[in-house]
């Protein structure tokens, strides 16, 4: 009986009513916000603050979609992957993601560094130097590595389409960028987010 | 039952794919991670320089101000982006043209690939850099 329920259900799990969900999720949430807070005090008030919530937010919906990424990746290391057209389109979703989240930390990046004595960098060199020197630096670069290696599992996916799934080592090398991927990630998210808290741009 | 049913079920989802029963050579595949790591190991060995040297660092700074809006604040950052995408893409035209019809072992290149990123993200913790640059 439990097969019955299972595969009734995924017939229902249709792209549409999963699109109409999230939409609804999202609505019902931004209606909370905007009722009780005001945009302005939600994004910031620095010259930095639209550049830092489109970066924050491109990072963080990267995040999710690269930790689903990651978890199918390890299926499809296992030969154990179903859902291995979501894996194409989330490889695709988490290349896109990743170059939008670079853009905008180009554009915070200018906020970060300026040649005023109250910015992030010039305020950390002053007080903390290690938090920049180390911490920041290691993020910059560590978040370049995320677009070429889901732009290349992504390649792979599409090029090859199912025959990665009857080719071992096909499998394991979108499975190591993925995971690679998501390790860079979180390296960068973590840092960024770190830095971010200790002295906001 | 349960088994009978998704055994019933097409085992996989699949968005696209080549024709069935092409097998397609393991170059462009080779290709792919290969340029990603030269792209990266650009990264890593520009970034080396602008270390070591000012005019370098300059130079570099100016690359980026060729194209890039904003370059002028992002500062040498943005040429050491400018020439990392410029050898990923570039070296990833060029091996693809090259290999699209080998079938290399996709399992040896991996291995190569590996070494390079990690060799790529050891250069870049920022301990390293400035002991070989002498910070």
């Amino acid at each position: 009986m439990n097969g019955n329920r299972e595969l009734v259900e995924r017939e229902e799990a249709s792209t549409a009513s999963l699109a109409l969900v999230v939409g609804l999720l999202i609505g019902v949430a931004a209606t909370a916000v905007i009722a009780t807070a005001p945009v302005t005090a939600l994004i910031g008030q620095s010259r930095a603050a639209l550049a830092a919530a489109f970066h924050g937010l491109s990072a963080f919906l990267y995040l999710i979609v690269g930790t689903i990424g990651l978890y199918l990746g390890w299926r499809l290391l296992t030969g154990r992957i179903r859902a291995f057209a979501d894996l194409q389109l989330l490889a695709t979703v988490s290349a896109t993601l990743s170059l939008i989240a670079i853009i905008f930390g180009n554009w915070l990046y200018i906020f970060y560094r300026a040649k005023d004595p109250a910015s992030p960098r010039s305020w950390f060199l002053e007080n903390m130097p290690m938090v920049h020197k180390i911490f920041f630096e290691f993020k910059e670069f560590m978040a370049l590595f995320t677009l070429p290696l889901t732009v290349a599992a992504a390649f792979v996916l599409w090029y090859y389409g199912a025959q990665v799934l009857d080719r071992k080592w096909m499998r394991y090398t979108v499975a190591v960028l993925l995971g690679l991927s998501f390790f860079y990630l979180v390296i960068a998210f973590g840092l960024g987010a770190a830095v971010t808290k200790l002295r906001p741009a | 039952m349960m088994t009978k049913l998704l055994e019933d079920e097409p085992t996989v989802e699949v968005a696209w794919t080549p024709l069935p029963g092409l097998h397609q050579e393991a170059g462009p595949a080779v290709a792919a991670i290969l340029s990603a790591m030269l792209g990266l190991m650009t990264l890593a060995l520009v970034n080396l320089g602008t270390q070591a040297s000012k005019a370098f660092n300059t130079w570099v700074h100016g690359i980026g101000k060729l194209w890039m809006p904003g370059a002028e604040g992002i500062g040498p950052y943005s040429g050491k982006e400018t020439l990392s995408l410029a050898v990923w893409i570039g070296s990833w035209v060029i091996l693809h043209l090259a290999l699209r019809h080998r079938d290399l072992s996709l399992g040896r290149w991996l291995v190569v690939f590996l070494v390079g990123i990690g060799i790529a993200t050891t250069l870049l913790w920022p301990p390293v850099f400035e002991f070989l640059t002498g910070h």
